[in-house]
């Protein structure tokens, strides 16, 4: 908290426009910079490729095994980045610092392991007509991916933000320059070439962890014991991932609405490129995030808390209690105001946007649509944190779960409704599911001391 | 710690009355803890042979006690364990509502426990709590209610001076638990037809409990007076928070938490008070605090400790002529008998006369940090060989051996040491606490003609405690002076056979009105009081239970 925080602080207390602009840029690039750098890092591999890599369909190819490899390994990890992480600020609570690296090597072991042999199962058994090199580079690819999210998760929760944000800028130049240099090899030779960036990028953050965490023991599994990691995380954070992907899932196997690449990896042209735009949207509403929920509410959080705990007056702990919601609702607030003005300035630039670009302007409202959807998506991460700070885990697990049966549903829904509903199914399951994690935050609020005190 | 001879606590529900005529209640005492009323209690049992006595002991939490220090008299037919703050007892946290009705409920209940001065209000809290927290008032819904934070929180914030939010929680929550627990405990316990507590508070409220549900006499001897004890405990308790801030203190005043634990004691007491005939007290002094602290005057009297002298008397001839000289403090180490005082008396007293010793016999166990601390003092103070720490003693053999028993506490009620000494041809020196003025000089004037079996001093004031033990030891006529005085008012006032006609009397009037009661019969209130007290009886006419006719056999 300290790192991010200061520096935020520091910057918000220049008391200027710019200053404020400069925070908030600085928030957003933050919270932001690993989803960007993947966007714009594939997208620039592709572009690099053209006309090197023939025939095109090989670059195609290589964007949708890299995008399967990272909603794999993020819906196989979810849950674990959760569940660790919480184990780990349990262990910094009870100061046992020397615990945390042989349990975080022990969790690199089992999702390696894990990740490993289903990796292998599915490149031996699903993919037909490829490489025996292609097997090893998706398997190599999984676990690499599985192992980087976790850590990367596990660095943001020591709040090693700028870190990551810089070890995801040098990771994807890497596999950009890499892939770049690798191109003449085809298919693989890009794959090689993106792992390969990874894989140094992954390097310096376990670099990273063990500098903080020296190894004084044995690697071990202690953490997945009994009652360590908690089952409503685990579940929770596995939902949310496939909630998020449902939709693409959906239409990638939907049979009107993709077409098959590689094995039996399918995309679809229509849903995919605007989906993926339509992320980069979000950059103001993730920095608002940052600063409002990861770094003000925070704040509010832990004075509530050790008032609770060290004996502060109720009036001071009512008046915590209030400095928490006023963060909430301010928080959700401005990311709604700031994502209403950036869809605005993107709706009025959008049509000669896309010409430069050279997209065909058909994607245009299906780009809105998810565009909004994605603005949701932010504010409904901001209400899932505040879960995950007052330890709501059975909330977390409600709205997870929302979250993925509706998007399967109305996805599915929307497909058979027409082309003119494509991106709604996710859009209305994000502003759903969003309604009903503002009425149990609302919920909350209402009784958290209460529950607090009296059920504990 | 469970005893072969019983299946351990859980009581047989559906006994048959007639299995057990007194049901003790005793709260963190016999049978794990020594002390005096321990030593006392165990001696009612051997006392009264052909009664059958179930005990049910009261301790804080189970780790917090050994073995049994007793070994159970073959009269003691049942014991029933039960731990005021074992959390194992508390129903699960689940969220719950609660109801408008039982708000106004407690809200009324508190009403009249605050405001009510009289008997009848609060019989009416009792009557009517017992009932309620059958029902909608149960424990689940003052642990987890809305309705229980909502009052709590506005009790908190209309009363609670200290600003700690979360220590006035706990204490609340700690202090009114066993109100529901106990409760739960007496509807399970076997039926007795007498009840009998040895002191006010969480027993006292159980005695209380118990004869209003069975509808039986309850009897309530009191040694020290509880209330008062608790005071001191809670003012020297540090696990008690107190977070006002120190220049907004008035000196003397407890802190809120404080305050808050001794009004439940004396609302626990005022309870008992009311609920037991007799209300029992060692000694006069101890009588009139009782009526002060709320107890029906009517029903309280004095019975005093008796002890069993011919053991003692045995060893009188094993002392040598010169008398040891040996200070001896008989007690636990703990702090209400300030074993520090005694410490620096031995220093004061080892300065006068050489070679003189001072000895420790008593267990340290019970409260090990400030046992530690008297080690601590004694070699700061470079006493050596001077002091010795001898732990529990049997005190036939001990007797011999000492010249002088000695009490520095700042609180006793009757001390059988003093008498066992006595009875030994021991004197004692003590402080001006409880009775010792009056086992030392005698009350009245028959008794004072005895002459000075020892000397009191004030408390805290080693100096003084020192330097009349020197006296007394260095003084042989002095001390044989002493010595005889001791031995002839122990024997003409303090003896078992006389401590024992008047609680044979006590328990033969409480089963008569058992009895009586089980048939539908009323009786009269403090009869047999008024009888012990020495007085005519107010009643004219003698009911069927009336005692005046047991007293005389």
């Amino acid at each position: 908290m300290a790192g991010i925080g200061f520096e935020l602080r520091k910057l918000l207390r220049a008391e200027s426009y710019l200053g404020l602009l400069r925070a908030y840029t600085y928030a957003s690039i933050i919270s932001s910079g690993p989803w960007v750098f993947s966007i714009v890092g594939l997208i620039a591999v592709g572009v690099l490729s053209l006309g090197v890599v023939t025939p095109d369909t090989l670059i195609t190819q290589f964007q949708v095994t890299v995008t399967y490899l990272i909603m794999a390994s993020l819906i196989l990890t979810g849950g674990l980045q959760l569940g660790f992480t919480r184990w780990v600020a349990d262990r910094l609570f009870e100061k046992r610092h020397a615990d945390i690296a042989p349990a975080y090597l022990g969790v690199m072991l089992v999702t390696t392991a894990v990740s490993g042999s289903l990796g292998w199962a599915a490149a031996l058994l699903g993919f037909h007509g490829v490489s025996n090199l292609y097997r090893v580079l998706i398997v190599v690819g999984l676990t690499l991916l599985a192992n980087l999210w976790i850590t990367t998760v596990f660095l943001s929760g020591l709040k090693q933000y700028r870190a990551i944000v810089g070890l995801y800028a040098l990771g994807y130049g890497m596999s950009v320059l890499l892939s770049y240099l690798a191109r003449p090899w085809g298919l693989q030779g890009l794959l090689l070439g993106f792992l390969g960036g990874q894989f140094t990028m992954w390097v310096l953050m376990l670099w990273l962890v063990l500098r903080n965490f020296p190894l004084s023991r044995p690697i071990n599994l202690n953490c997945f014991g009994r009652r360590q990691m908690y089952v409503a995380l685990l579940a929770g954070g596995t939902l949310y991932n496939l909630g998020v992907w449902a939709d693409k899932l959906t239409f990638w196997f939907t049979a009107g609405t993709s077409n098959p690449v590689i094995g039996p990896l399918r995309a679809s042209t229509i849903y995919d490129l605007p989906v993926f735009l339509a992320y980069l949207c979000v950059l103001p509403g993730m920095g608002i995030f940052l600063v409002k929920f990861e770094t003000d509410f925070v704040e509010w959080y832990d004075k509530f808390y050790t008032a609770v705990r060290e004996g502060g007056a109720l009036q001071d702990i009512a008046r915590y209690h209030d400095g928490m919601q006023a963060v909430v609702r301010e928080g959700l607030y401005q990311i709604l105001k700031v994502q209403a003005l950036t869809l605005l300035a993107v709706y009025t630039f959008v049509p000669q946007l896309f010409a430069w670009i050279g997209i065909s302007s058909l994607y245009i409202p299906l780009f809105l649509v998810q565009a909004v959807a994605a603005s949701f998506q932010v504010m409904l991460l901001a209400v899932l944190n505040v879960f995950y700070y007052l330890d709501r885990r059975r909330d977390v697990v409600l709205l997870t779960a929302t979250l993925t049966v509706l998007n399967f549903a109305l996805s599915l829904l929307s497909i058979h409704l027409g082309p003119e509903f494509f991106g709604y199914g996710f859009a209305v399951t994000l502003l759903v599911t969003l309604m009903l994690g503002m009425l149990l935050l609302q919920r909350l609020f209402r009784k958290l001391e209460y529950e607090t005190f009296m059920l504990q | 710690m469970s005893h072969p001879e019983f299946s351990d606590t859980q009581p047989q529900p559906h006994a048959p009355a007639a299995d057990i005529d007194v049901m003790l209640l005793l709260e963190g005492t016999y049978p794990y803890v020594s002390g005096g009323v321990s030593s006392w209690v165990h001696q009612i049992i051997n006392g009264f042979p052909h009664l059958r006595f179930h005990l049910v002991f009261l301790g804080s939490r189970e780790q917090d006690y050994g073995k049994a220090r007793y070994q159970l008299p073959a009269n003691v037919v049942g014991l029933t364990h039960h731990y005021l703050f074992s959390e194992s007892v508390l129903p699960a946290a689940r969220e719950q509502r609660g109801d408008s009705q039982t708000a106004a409920l407690v809200e009324r209940l508190h009403t009249l426990l605050r405001d009510g001065k009289d008997r009848h209000s609060r019989a009416e809290v009792l009557r009517a709590s017992l009932q309620a927290m059958q029902h909608q008032l149960d424990l689940h819904y003052f642990l987890h209610s809305h309705q229980a934070w909502a009052y709590l929180t506005e009790q908190y914030q209309l009363r609670c001076t200290d600003p700690s939010f979360v220590d006035y929680f706990w204490t609340v929550r700690t202090m009114h638990t066993p109100i529901w627990t106990l409760a739960t405990l007496a509807r399970s316990l076997p039926a007795a037809r007498v009840y009998h507590t040895v002191s006010t508070g969480y027993a006292g409220y159980l005695g209380a409990v118990l004869a209003q549900l069975h509808d039986r006499p309850l009897i309530l001897s009191e040694h020290g007076i509880y209330t008062k004890e608790r005071r001191i405990d809670l003012f020297s308790a540090s696990w008690i928070s107190d977070n006002t801030p120190i220049l907004e203190r008035t000196a003397g005043e407890a802190g809120y938490f404080r305050q808050l634990w001794i009004r439940l004691f004396e609302s626990l007491g005022r309870m008992c008070y009311d609920a037991a005939d007799p209300v029992i007290a060692l000694y006069e002094t101890n009588r009139l605090r009782q009526i002060a602290d709320g107890a029906d005057p009517l029903t309280t009297c004095c019975i005093a400790n008796g002890i069993n002298v011919p053991p003692f008397a045995a060893t009188r001839a094993l002392r040598p002529v010169q008398p040891p000289p040996v200070m001896c403090l008989i007690g636990r180490v703990v702090p209400i008998k300030d074993v520090k005082t005694f410490i620096r008396a031995v220093r004061v007293a080892s300065n006068r006369i050489p070679g003189l010793q001072g000895w420790i016999a008593g267990p340290e166990d019970e409260h090990p940090d400030y046992a530690r601390e008297c080690r601590e003092l004694a070699s700061s103070l470079q006493l050596g060989d001077t002091l010795k720490f001898l732990g529990f003693q049997k005190l036939t053999e001990l007797m011999p051996k000492i010249g002088l028993v000695v009490l520095s506490s700042i609180s006793e009620a009757l001390p059988l040491v003093i008498l066992e000494g006595y009875a030994a041809g021991v004197p004692a020196v003590t402080t001006d606490v409880g009775s010792c003025r009056q086992l030392i000089y005698g009350l009245g004037p028959e008794d004072e003609a005895l002459g000075a079996s020892g000397a009191v001093v004030g408390i805290a004031d080693a100096q003084a405690l020192g330097e009349a033990c020197a006296e007394l030891l260095g003084d042989t006529a002095r001390w044989q002076a002493a010595s005889r005085a001791g031995i002839a008012r122990v024997e003409r006032y303090y003896t078992q056979p006389i401590m024992f006609d008047h609680y044979r009397a006590v328990y033969d009037d409480a089963l008569q009105r058992s009895a009586a009661r089980a048939a539908g019969l009323r009786d009269a209130v403090g009869a047999v009081a008024t009888w012990l007290r020495g007085e005519l009886p107010i009643d004219p006419e003698p009911s069927a239970a009336a005692p005046a006719e047991q007293g005389s056999d």
